[in-house]
């Protein structure tokens, strides 16, 4: 199936609200196994969207192929009116926050290098750092609230900490949409919180557009403007509402949930 | 020893050698390569082997074979359904064996095979000098080239590929690079000790500094020092200098391992003996 997408309507739009990822009968394959079948999605930006799902339903293949790490076997992908052979030559609009980065905690990276690593697409011959460069650096990390930790090895900080890192070297280039796997897995519930919230500061001051992968229906429900439910095919989606107190919901994850909608959403 | 031809070549080769080595090593073990290095060079037997059995220059072919596997390494690595040290088993042991069959069949065990195994620094000639300074000038520049691509790579191989590092180029330059390193090292310390080039210097730097800056500058200057000292003592005490070299490397990793202010034996050691205090009671 051939897919038009259009660049031009996305960057030179009327300023309406733009469709940020389209995805028309998507169908991937790994190994020879299906793992997305049939997925039609569209997404608007500046959104915080939550996908959820059983493990196994195709959750990191949907943001690796928004990525364009992979590619489909049919059907159209775009990604800001992008494809994907286009979206390599504009990857510095993306940040990505991978689910576990296991690396050796001995590493020899401080936090200014793993943050510098976000620059990568952006900087010039021999990937030398310009002064540009080390701002956009020290910027991201007072974003997040590192400041004072540069010098500070990666492998020293705390799990909450290190995901800040992380953070700030997914937003640390000219980031319009922000992607994470997971982000809040192996957090404790107020560190947790205190990482959804800055993720919800960020988004409105800085306009990004969110999709993050979890399997925390409280997170969810307090977080998203927008949940897609998959597992393999596209279940659902809607507002978190709508698709958490879904009976197909417990269909797909084969359980009960409890959840509070809203809870603490104002706070 | 500098005033002799035989000597100024040793030092010359075995300086540009260490050099980039020790930009290699950093690599080679922030990314858990040793044993890939290890491999490599003893599959570079195979390669002597061959050369030897058709009658080419079998640095030459130890250098094309070498390549060849470490291209087999990175394949089956990354496309088969084995872990990368179980290839690297395979194909290291199996390259060996094809080595001395090879050998065997050209009836070739002469002294000519323990230059291989064991190196001949000394035997250089200039034309060997600069086919070396050709290969690690190439080694180097992809190394300083794609420094920071190769290190996002080696921390974090995904999100690399997600932010438009090309991870399979860096990942099959970097073995490439390894092995032509390994084949070129050949002439210094041999198939058997040329590992130890390798991995010695970045294992000595992580051993001192936390941060690749310094690990990269103490990893360069014990691979550089470790060439004046050892050749200069083979010289002195007429030994192997390849053998000599890699006990120089030895040492300094040693000594980086006792005093490292990363370290605490240093710092228990050199702690007063405190009086029996109350918290003992």
């Amino acid at each position: 199936m051939t897919h038009a997408c259009k660049v031009a309507e996305f960057f030179d739009g009327t300023g309406g609200p733009r469709t940020l990822i389209q995805l028309d009968n998507v169908w991937v394959s790994l190994g020879g196994k299906t793992v997305l079948e049939d997925i039609t999605l569209n997404l608007q930006e500046k959104r915080f969207v939550g996908v959820i799902g059983p493990n196994g339903a195709g959750k990191t293949t949907l943001l690796r192929l928004i990525l364009g790490i992979l590619k489909p076997e049919r059907g159209g992908v775009c990604v800001m009116g992008m494809s994907p052979t286009e979206l390599k030559h504009e990857l510095h609009h993306i940040g990505y926050v991978p689910q576990n980065v296991l690396f050796d905690p001995l590493f020899p990276v401080t936090v200014f290098d793993v943050v510098m690593m976000g620059r990568i697409c952006c900087i010039g011959p021999l990937r030398f750092a310009r002064k540009k460069d080390k701002e956009a650096v020290h910027e991201s990390i007072e974003i997040v609230g590192l400041q004072g930790l540069e010098k500070r090895l990666i492998g020293e900080l705390s799990g909450g900490q290190q995901k800040r890192a992380f953070l700030a070297r997914a937003l640390c280039r000219e980031t319009h949409i922000l992607l994470l796997d997971e982000p809040t897995s192996g957090l404790d519930v107020p560190v947790q919180n205190q990482f959804m919230e800055l993720l919800t500061r960020l988004k409105e001051e800085l306009g990004l557009s969110v999709i993050f992968v979890s399997h925390d229906v409280n997170v969810l429900a307090r977080y998203a403007d927008e949940v897609i439910c998959i597992n393999r095919t596209m279940q659902m989606q809607g507002k978190p509402e709508e698709v958490l107190g879904s009976d197909r919901l417990k269909d797909v994850y084969r359980c009960e949930f409890d959840f509070l909608v809203g809870a603490g959403g104002d706070d | 020893m500098l005033a002799y031809g035989f000597g100024q070549r040793a030092l010359v080769g075995g300086l540009l050698i260490a050099a980039t080595c020790s930009v290699l090593s950093f690599f080679i073990i922030v990314r858990r390569l040793a044993f890939a290095g290890m491999g490599i060079s003893h599959a570079a037997f195979g390669g002597v082997g061959i050369g030897i059995a058709l009658g080419l220059n079998p640095i030459a072919t130890a250098a094309v074979f070498c390549v060849g596997v470490a291209g087999g390494i990175g394949w089956f690595s990354r496309k088969g359904r084995l872990h990368e040290d179980a290839v690297i088993g395979i194909l290291f042991s199996a390259s060996m064996a094809l080595g001395v069959v090879l050998i065997a069949a050209a009836h070739a065990y002469n002294q000519d095979l323990l230059s291989y195994l064991f190196g001949s620094i000394l035997a250089m000639n200039w034309m060997d000098v600069v086919i070396l300074a050709v290969l690690t000038a190439l080694g180097l520049a992809f190394l300083i080239f794609f420094f920071k691509d190769l290190l996002f790579f080696s921390f974090d191989e995904e999100t690399a590929k997600a932010s438009g590092v090309p991870v399979r180029f860096v990942y099959y330059g970097l073995l490439i690079t390894m092995a032509l390193i390994i084949v070129v090292s050949i002439k210094l310390v041999g198939i058997i000790l040329v590992s130890a080039l390798i991995v010695i210097p970045g294992a000595t730097g992580l051993q001192v500094f936390s941060n690749y800056r310094g690990v990269l500058v103490v990893s360069t200057v014990a691979g550089l020092a470790s060439i004046v000292i050892g050749l200069y003592l083979s010289f002195q005490f007429d030994v192997a200098s390849g053998a000599m070299i890699v006990l120089i490397l030895f040492a300094f990793f040693l000594l980086a391992v006792t005093l490292s202010p990363r370290r605490s034996y240093m710092q228990k050691l050199l702690k007063p003996a405190s009086s029996p205090s109350r918290e003992e009671d």
